[in-house]
C-alpha cells in the first residue's frame, strides 16, 4: 500500500470510530451567511481611499489621493524624481555606475491602469523595463540594481491597506519584490472596503475558484517589508521594498 | 558563540541552563510581553471572540472532512501542474527532497522558516547530500550562522541580544562593528539577495493549503517567502497534513486569526498564494512546483484522542502567555515545538526529544494558553490527559508510584489520614523550629521541594481537631441552654 492510501485509509478508519473524542461528528462548515467579515470599512470610493491611506500610513507606507489618471501620471514622475534625489543625497562614497539608475522595473505598460507612462517617463530620461522572462542569470543581472518598481493592482482593500497582485503575462512578480522602492497605482474602481467584499463579489460571480487556479500566484502586500527579529526592533526593507507608495486616483467620475 | 545549546541534555539540565541565563529572562519578558500585548489589542479591535469561534469551527470541520479534503487538494494541485508527494515519516521528506534536488540538478537551496522542516532535520539531511541550504528569514539566518536551533515558533532568535547578533555578523559576514538593527538588517539583505538570485530551489512550509483550489499559502513579513517561491526554478512546499482548509474564504479567515494572534497585525506584510508552477507568459516563478504532505504522527495524534491539537495554526500565542515558557524559553523544551502546544505535541509526533515525558509537566495549568489560542484548543486538558497517559503507562519513577499509592491508602482511611497529619504536623513544626520559622530542608525524597524554596510548616492544630472542638463547644452551650 502506498503512503497515500495508508494515510487516507487510516484517517477514515479513525474518523469512523464512535468513541473518537475529536473532531465532533456533526462539525458544520462555515457558510456564506454566517461567515464574519473581520474588518470593516464603509463609504464612497474617496472615503475608502482615505481609509486605505490611513491604514497604509500606520505601517510606514505612504500614499496620495488624486482626481484623475493624468494627475496620477504626474504624481508618479514626481515620486520617482524625489526618490532618486533622496538616494543621491543619502549616497556615501563614489557613485556606482550600474546603468540602471534611472530605470523602473515595471509591469508591462498595457497592464498598468495609467496610459502613456513609458513615453512620459522616457521624455524625462527614465526607462521603464518590463522583462518578459526573468529566469536566466543574464536577465536578472539586467534588473539587479534597479531601485524602483511599478505595478498596478488586481484589487486593494481599504480596511487593511492591502494590495492584491496576481501573476500573469506582463505582470512580473519581481516588480513589486526586487526593487528597494515600490509604487502601486490604484484606480478607485479596484478599491474594495475589505478583502471579504472582494472575495464575495468573485464568489457570487462564480469565478473565485477559477480566478485562483488560473494564476500561478497571488500576492497580497500590506506595507513595506519588515522584521522585528532583532530584539523586537522594527527594521524595514529586509528582503522586499523598504518604501511602498500608493497612488490612488479617481477613474470612476 | 557557536553550538552552545544542546537539546539532548536532560530536561532538568536544560531548564537549569535557561534559568541561569540572565539575558534570556530579560529577552523573554520583553518579547513575549510585547507580542501578547499586541495580540490582545488586535483581537479587541475586532470581534475577536467571534473570529476565534469561527476559526475553530472551520478547523473542526476540516478535520472531520480530512481525507476528502486531502484528496481534493491533491487532485487540484496536480491539475494545476504541481507534483504531490506523501510522506509517512519525517525521514521520507528528506529522501524525497534529495531526489527532487538531484533530478533537477540543484546545488543551492534557499529556505523559508518552516517548523515541519525542523521536525525532519531537513538542513542536516540536505547538507549531508552535498546540497547547500541557506535560511532566509532574518531570525533563522542569524541562528543558522550561530549554529543554534530556533527558540520560538515565530520569533526564532528571541533568545539573542543585539550585541550577540552583531558579533555573529562581524565574525561570519565581516560586518563593521555596529549595534544598529537597521544596518544589521541591510547587511543581511545584501548577503541574502545574492543567495536568492543564485538559488536553484526554494523550500518553505505552509500556513494553509486550500483544498478547493489546490493552493498553498505562506505568511511572511520580510518577503523571503515571496523570494523563495518566485526566483528559484524549483519550489518545494513541505506541509503537515493538518494544514488543510476547505475554501478560499476559510483561508482568509484563518490568515487574519493567525496575524492577529501571532504579532498583533491586521495582515502580515506578505501573503503568498501559490497554485502551480509558472504559467506560459509569466516572466518569473518556478518551473517546477512540488508539495510534500507529511504525516509523522499526526494521524496517530487523532487516533489517541489528541486530534484537537491538530487545529493549531502555529501562531505562538500560547507561548507568549505561558508563565513556564516565559521563564525557561524554547530551548529548554528540547523540541522543535515549545510552549504549551509543544508540551502537547512533542511526544505525539514521531520526533526524538530527550525526556519528552517531562514536557506535559512544564505547565502551571493556569489556562492562559487556552484563553489566548485563536482556535481555542483546550491545552490544559490535553496536558492533563498526557499526564494521565504517562501514569497509566507506568512511565513514572518507582518512588513516585509508591508515594502516590501510599497517599491513596491514607486518603481512603480516616484514621490513617488523621495520624499521618499529626505526624507531618509534628515533624514539620519541629524542623521549622530549627529553621527559624520555616522548613529549609526536608529529608529524603522530599528534599526536591526545599532545593528551591522553603516548606511552610503544617498548622499546629488540624482542621478536624478544630471542628471537633467547635462541635463539642456548641453541644455544651446548647446543653446548658436546655438545662
Amino acid at each position: 500500500m502506498s503512503n497515500r492510501e495508508d494515510i487516507l485509509n487510516r484517517i477514515r478508519i479513525i474518523l469512523s470510530r464512535a468513541d473518537l473524542p475529536f473532531p465532533p461528528v456533526d462539525a458544520p462548515p462555515l457558510d456564506l451567511d454566517t461567515r464574519m467579515t473581520v474588518t470593516t470599512a464603509t463609504g464612497e470610493p474617496r472615503a475608502l481611499a482615505a481609509r486605505f491611506g490611513a491604514e497604509l500610513a500606520k505601517l510606514a507606507g505612504d500614499y496620495e489621493i488624486l482626481d484623475s489618471a493624468v494627475e496620477a501620471r504626474l504624481a508618479l514622475i514626481n515620486r520617482l524624481t524625489d526618490w532618486a534625489a533622496e538616494e543621491e543625497a543619502a549616497r556615501r562614497g563614489p557613485k556606482l555606475e550600474t546603468g540602471q539608475e534611472r530605470t523602473v522595473l515595471s509591469w508591462h505598460p498595457d497592464e498598468l491602469p495609467v496610459t502613456g507612462l513609458a513615453e512620459t517617463l522616457a521624455d524625462l530620461g527614465w526607462k521603464l523595463v518590463a522583462p518578459g522572462d526573468l529566469r536566466t542569470p543574464e536577465s536578472r543581472d539586467a534588473v539587479r540594481f534597479i531601485r524602483f518598481g511599478l505595478t498596478g493592482v488586481e484589487a486593494a482593500f481599504a480596511s487593511t491597506g492591502s494590495l492584491l497582485l496576481l501573476s500573469g503575462a506582463g505582470r512580473s512578480r519581481a516588480a513589486s519584490l526586487l526593487p528597494f522602492r515600490h509604487v502601486a497605482l490604484i484606480p478607485f474602481s479596484r478599491l474594495y472596503p475589505t478583502m471579504e467584499a472582494w472575495l464575495a463579489e468573485r464568489r457570487e460571480r462564480g469565478e473565485l475558484v477559477d480566478h485562483l487556479r488560473g494564476r500561478a500566484a497571488w500576492n497580497m502586500i500590506t506595507g513595506p517589508s519588515k522584521s522585528a527579529d532583532i530584539e523586537m526592533n522594527l527594521t524595514l526593507g529586509v528582503h522586499g521594498p523598504k518604501y511602498l507608495h500608493a497612488i490612488l486616483f479617481d477613474d470612476i467620475h | 558563540m557557536r553550538a552552545t545549546i544542546d537539546l539532548h541534555l536532560p530536561y532538568a539540565t536544560r531548564v537549569e541552563q535557561a534559568l541561569a541565563n540572565r539575558h534570556l529572562k530579560t529577552a523573554l519578558e520583553r518579547a513575549t510581553g510585547r507580542m501578547d500585548g499586541q495580540r490582545v489589542t488586535a483581537m479587541a479591535a475586532v470581534d475577536g471572540e467571534r473570529l476565534r469561534d469561527q476559526t475553530q469551527q472551520m478547523k473542526e470541520y476540516a478535520l472531520r472532512q480530512w481525507p476528502e479534503l486531502l484528496e481534493q487538494l491533491e487532485s487540484n494541485l496536480t491539475a494545476n501542474g504541481a507534483h504531490v508527494h506523501w510522506a509517512k515519516e519525517a525521514g521520507e521528506v528528506n529522501r524525497t527532497l534529495i531526489q527532487i534536488a538531484r533530478k533537477a540538478n540543484v546545488q543551492k537551496v534557499v529556505k523559508v522558516k518552516s517548523m515541519v522542516s525542523e521536525e525532519a532535520h531537513l538542513n542536516d539531511a540536505l547538507a549531508q547530500a552535498g546540497i547547500s541550504v541557506v535560511e532566509t528569514d532574518l531570525g533563522e539566518f542569524i541562528i543558522q550562522l550561530a549554529g543554534e536551533p530556533p527558540s520560538h515558533i515565530i520569533a526564532p532568535v528571541i533568545h539573542r541580544r543585539v550585541e550577540d547578533i552583531a558579533e555573529i555578523f562581524q565574525q561570519e559576514l565581516d560586518m563593521p562593528p555596529t549595534l544598529d538593527p537597521q544596518v544589521i538588517c541591510g547587511v543581511a539583505r545584501t548577503h541574502l539577495r545574492r543567495e536568492f538570485l543564485g538559488a536553484d530551489m526554494g523550500i518553505s512550509g505552509c500556513n494553509f493549503a486550500i483544498a478547493e483550489t489546490g493552493t498553498i499559502g505562506i505568511v511572511t513579513n520580510e518577503g523571503n517567502g515571496r523570494m523563495s517561491s518566485t526566483l528559484p526554478r524549483v519550489y518545494v512546499v513541505v506541509m503537515g497534513i493538518e494544514k488543510i482548509v476547505p475554501t478560499v474564504e476559510d483561508a482568509f479567515l484563518q490568515y487574519q486569526a493567525l496575524c492577529r494572534s501571532a504579532t498583533g497585525q491586521q495582515c502580515s506584510v506578505y501573503l503568498s498564494l501559490t497554485s502551480g508552477p509558472r504559467q506560459p507568459g509569466d516572466a518569473d516563478g518556478p518551473d517546477e512546483f512540488h508539495v510534500i504532505l507529511l504525516d509523522n504522527g499526526r494521524v496517530d495524534m487523532l487516533a489517541k484522542g489528541y486530534g484537537e491539537a491538530l487545529c493549531c495554526i502555529r501562531c505562538g500565542a500560547c507561548l507568549n502567555v505561558c508563565p513556564v515558557y516565559r521563564e525557561i524559553g524554547g530551548h529548554a523544551y528540547g523540541s522543535t515545538y515549545s510552549g504549551p502546544i509543544g508540551a502537547v505535541i512533542s511526544g505525539l509526533l514521531h520526533t526524538d526529544v530527550t525526556d519528552v515525558d517531562a514536557l506535559p509537566y512544564a505547565s502551571t495549568l493556569c489556562c492562559a494558553c487556552r484563553d489566548a489560542c485563536p482556535v481555542q484548543i483546550d491545552l490544559p486538558r490535553l496536558l492533563l490527559d498526557l499526564r494521565h497517559d504517562i501514569v497509566a503507562e507506568g512511565e513514572t519513577s518507582r518512588w513516585e508510584r509508591m508515594g502516590m499509592q501510599s497517599f491513596a491508602q491514607i486518603m481512603h482511611n480516616p484514621t490513617l489520614y488523621e495520624s499521618g497529619g499529626k505526624m507531618a504536623g509534628l515533624g514539620s513544626n519541629l524542623l521549622a523550629w530549627f529553621g527559624g520559622g520555616s522548613v529549609k530542608r526536608l529529608p529524603g525524597a522530599f528534599a526536591g521541594w526545599t532545593d528551591s524554596r522553603n516548606f511552610p510548616p503544617f498548622a499546629k492544630q488540624s482542621f478536624r481537631s478544630l471542628w471537633r472542638e467547635r462541635t463539642k463547644r456548641r453541644k455544651s452551650i446548647s446543653g446548658d441552654a436546655l438545662a
